[in-house]
């Protein structure tokens, strides 16, 4: 596999400590996912239509994935009768090997690339710089973790950990003009200075994609910078990377789903550019690209596709209202997930993609809360996904044996009332040596939770022994 | 709404076994008997099965499915004779509800069975309202209070109208609005002890919600989630008082909250 | 065996089947599209045209817009907005014949957009009602940047094409050209804290005269 997180040791708790006490990156979270989450609820209130449409999203992913062959097929049939060549690659190093071809074939120098999720999945930015091309990044939150030399901690925005503060001295820095006042607009006009001849100069394009369309061959991006189409019309060659996951049968369906896709990923009705790419320039064409190119990228969606449950995760459009909403997300941020995808999504593909064995804490970092099921476009089952993993980490014997052994004893305990009466009877009595009022605030076995939080004591006597009384006196009522 | 797969009651006094949940059963024994008091009141013959334990829940979560649907036989075994079987947890009830039957996806025959009993059983509150019709009657208390919607109860069970309905009728309680009523407060069974600095930050700005009400009182139906809660807001030395709705309803409210002494 | 075999085979695999049955697979994405109006907001007024013209000067489009009875007017427009903003009369105007025989005298004109170009005008070939959408198609007299690259987007569109919602276009989307650009109001970010500045990289303005 070329360069990803799954290189890297990654120890989730050491992140996790870290990113709890970085007080700036929570101030960061706050502001960009407070927002987006009043956002998209604002965007619910004037689409009442939304809870049918996300049912009608729901089956026409389902539909797509239930079909998967046929649509493949279809789409590369329409895609190279318009003119595109298309290339398939069954996992990461496939892919990034195809596209450095690609551009070493139209004797790419530099090439911009617009967002793509995919392309960070496969490595692409590494393998580019492996391979000696130069890459710029032409969304802003791109740009500005190019700059910082880091990864994305969010799917829609990938410079979300970084305040506007750290954003101007990382323009200050690197900028050719930089800005001179300390607003975001400046900041913003700044990037677009220091981008604009890169744009027109590039000598490859490289985009991802939203939607495949099957009845046509065209590729749909979506943004609201204009960066993809700054990106795929100037160079000679534009090259889209896909997961096989992203088909829609039509245009109409394309449709259908974008409604769902931007309320819930920035609480928009529509991105401000939306565009469908099919094939190559035309004859007569002002502009546009000479050669079009797309990678099917399977990189382990097949393999997901076999199994019932996973099979859901392949309806995800990547809005990332999940972890939007998720508590654990907005505390630890997404670096801490370790992985291409965090939140409550990345939990559940990063076992699948890197095997669970290296993402062992993702499923159970999770309180299973199930809000990021209620707000997915496409009604994940995000928590039922998330417990199945632990099913899994559990039966490969990838949980902690502390944990193994303390619910062995409880299930032997639960499964025998007598003795279950008995243990609790006795346990209550114990905790009680430890109260001072009606509180424990260090508990031995239980530091976990006094460590942070006062433990109410136990009232002494357990519910069922003191109902045995009062029935034995005659009376249940206190 | 009364569901349409109820067995109709027995005479009018439907049978209901009590599942009083091993953290009210252990650390809150006031909690199971306000339920054994709303419940008759509400016209239940009650009873509480004496080889109850644990739900399950947390061998479930935890990825020992096998433990789950161990703890799943007993529970239905214990409880599905009757006409009702109702829980003062959402969490609790929604594992019988949601996850027996996922629990037991591979047993038919213990699937039917707990498919059977998931039918009938209910959340405490929510059962109450939908099921009995029941309203608090000169039921008392003169405070402010705050409400958090436990996430199983509300996203599992669909109980949020409830509570609220019930706890109109308590004169004197002046309910107030709680900012991020339906986010999680970060309990999440084994997961505040798995992650706990986590669950700590989590329950940090659940606190802060719930201080900035202003409110006496924090209400809630899920004992667990009441006690991260009332133990975070111990720790940081706020005076905000917990109880389990039920106890509000049954007059305990004048009681000892959680955390004080009885 | 190819890439292509391997992945493809392995879908199929995965789907426990052999060969997928057009007809069937057609009918049931037909039916996905049955009933549109369940899954979309209603316009909030029934005409389309006046659907647009609000929506395209909402907060969630932010454009600007002037109303001319006849495209004649159009040159006379474009003045009124280039002097408000202070700008030169200088375009890079879109080369359709329908705008270029318009009267542009005083105008310094060019056909396609430099990467500093302060304003560019282009005639849309479908607005949608619902989202206030311009949709542009490139061709030889419709070059793709010229959407992008001016700091100030002015669009031209014609009453007569507006529908009324993004199926509506879809229906009407064959042939496809190779770039169909929908445009729903300016260039904007919300990367920096999530605060929305305009002007990312494409325009910062957009100004629509409609027509009729």
């Amino acid at each position: 596999m070329a360069a990803t997180h799954a290189d890297k040791v990654h120890v989730f708790k050491e992140d996790v400590t870290r990113a709890l006490g970085d007080a700036t990156l929570k101030l960061a979270i706050d502001r960009t996912t407070v927002t987006a989450e009043r956002k998209r609820a604002a965007a619910l209130v004037d689409f009442p239509e939304f809870a049918e449409a996300r049912r009608r999203g729901t089956a026409i992913k389902n539909h797509v994935v239930a079909n998967l062959d046929h649509y493949l097929e279809q789409f590369e049939r329409n895609a190279l009768a318009s003119g595109a060549h298309i290339h398939w690659a069954k996992d990461a190093d496939e892919a990034c090997a195809i596209v450095i071809r690609l551009c070493r074939a139209a004797g790419a120098r530099s090439v911009t690339r617009a967002k793509s999720m995919l392309g960070e999945e496969i490595g692409l930015p590494h393998a580019l710089a492996e391979a000696g091309i130069e890459r710029v990044e032409t969304d802003l939150a791109e740009h500005i973790i190019q700059l910082a030399g880091e990864t994305p901690s969010h799917i829609i925005w990938p410079a979300l950990h970084k305040t506007r503060e750290q954003v101007s001295e990382l323009f200050k820095a690197a900028h050719r003009d930089p800005h001179k006042v300390e607003e975001v607009e400046a900041m913003v006009e700044s990037a677009r200075r220091e981008l604009r001849d890169r744009f027109m100069n590039a000598d490859v394009g490289i985009s991802g994609a939203n939607f495949l369309l099957a009845d046509s061959g065209a590729v749909c991006t979506v943004t609201n910078e204009g960066n993809a189409e700054l990106t795929t019309t100037p160079p000679r060659v534009h090259i889209v990377t896909a997961g096989i996951e992203k088909l829609v049968p039509s245009m109409a369906h394309a449709m259908a789903m974008l409604r769902l896709l931007v309320r819930s990923a920035t609480g928009a009705d529509l991105t401000q550019y939306t565009t469908f790419h099919t094939g190559p320039r035309r004859a007569g064409d002002r502009d546009g690209p000479e050669e079009f190119h797309i990678v099917l990228v399977d990189n382990g969606r097949s393999r997901m596709l076999a199994d019932h449950g996973l099979r859901e995760m392949l309806r995800c459009i990547r809005c990332g209202a999940c972890m939007n909403h998720c508590v654990v997300y907005r505390q630890i941020g997404g670096h801490a997930y370790g992985a291409t995808y965090p939140g409550p999504m990345g939990a559940v593909l990063t076992p699948a993609l890197e095997g669970v064995e290296k993402a062992k804490d993702l499923p159970h970092a999770c309180t299973l809360n199930g809000r990021c099921q209620e707000v997915c476009p496409v009604s994940i089952p995000l928590p039922t996904l998330l417990r199945g993993w632990r099913d899994r980490s559990w039966k490969e014997g990838l949980v902690p044996q502390a944990m193994r052994t303390g619910l062995g004893l409880w299930r032997f305990v639960a499964e025998r009332p007598r003795l279950y009466r008995l243990g609790s009877a006795v346990a209550v009595r114990a905790m009680r040596l430890f109260r001072r009022g009606g509180w424990i605030a260090s508990l031995p076995l239980a530091k976990s939770w006094t460590a942070y939080r006062d433990m109410p004591a136990p009232a002494g006597r357990t519910f069922m022994e003191q109902l045995r009384d009062r029935e034995r006196q005659g009376g249940r009522q206190p | 709404m009364p569901d349409p797969r109820e067995a109709p009651p027995r005479g009018d006094r439907p049978r209901v076994a009590l599942f009083v949940t091993c953290l009210a059963d252990a650390i809150r024994p006031r909690l199971g008997f306000a339920a054994l008091q709303l419940l008759e009141q509400a016209g239940c013959a009650v009873e509480v099965p004496r080889a109850q334990t644990c739900c399950g829940q947390p061998a479930f979560n935890s990825g020992d499915t096998a433990g789950g649907a161990a703890l799943a036989r007993r529970v239905i075994a214990a409880f599905e004779g009757y006409d009702h079987v109702v829980v003062p947890s959402g969490s609790c009830a929604g594992m019988i509800r949601s996850h027996y039957r996922e629990a037991l996806a591979d047993d038919p025959a213990w699937r039917r069975r707990a498919e059977a009993l998931a039918a009938r059983t209910h959340e405490l509150l929510s059962f109450l309202v939908d099921v009995r019709g029941w309203r608090p009657e000169g039921v008392a208390l003169a405070a402010s209070a705050t409400y958090h919607d436990s996430c199983s109860g509300l996203r599992e069970l669909g109980v949020l109208a409830q509570p609220r309905a019930l706890l109109r009728e308590v004169d004197g309680l002046e309910m107030r609005p709680l900012a991020g009523n339906d986010v999680c407060c970060g309990f999440g069974g084994t997961f505040c002890v798995k992650y706990p600095a986590i669950s700590n930050a989590i329950v940090g700005e659940k606190a802060a919600a719930i201080e900035a009400t202003g409110a006496d009182l924090l209400l809630g139906g899920d004992l667990g989630c009441l006690m991260n809660m009332a133990g975070a807001l111990h720790r940081r030395g706020s005076r905000v008082r917990a109880f389990h709705t039920a106890e509000v309803l049954a007059g305990m409210g004048d009681g000892p909250a959680i955390g004080e002494e009885g | 065996m190819s890439t292509r075999e391997t992945i493809l085979d392995s879908v199929r695999a995965a789907l426990g089947r052999r060969r997928p049955d057009p007809a069937a697979i057609a009918a049931e994405a037909a039916a996905l599209l049955a009933d549109p109006a369940a899954i979309r907001p209603a316009l909030p007024v029934p005409d389309p045209v006046e659907a647009f013209a609000l929506r395209v000067v909402s907060p969630k489009v932010g454009a600007t817009l002037e109303r001319i009875a006849a495209l004649g007017a159009l040159p006379a427009a474009v003045a009124r907005y280039l002097d408000a903003h202070g700008l030169p009369h200088a375009l890079a105007l879109q080369p359709d014949p329908e705008l270029r025989a318009l009267d542009w005298a005083g105008y310094a004109l060019r056909d396609t957009a430099r990467p500093d170009e302060a304003a560019a005008l282009g005639q849309a070939l479908w607005g949608i009602a619902e989202t206030g959408t311009l949709v542009f198609h490139s061709g030889a007299d419709t070059a793709v940047l010229n959407h992008f690259l001016p700091l100030h987007h002015i669009a031209v569109l014609q009453a007569p094409r507006i529908l009324p919602y993004l199926e509506d276009y879809a229906a009407l989307s064959d042939p496809a050209p190779r770039n169909a650009n929908l445009v729903t109001g300016a260039s904007g970010t919300t990367d920096i804290e999530g605060s929305y500045v305009r002007g990312a990289h494409g325009p910062r303005f957009l100004h629509v005269v409609l027509v009729g």
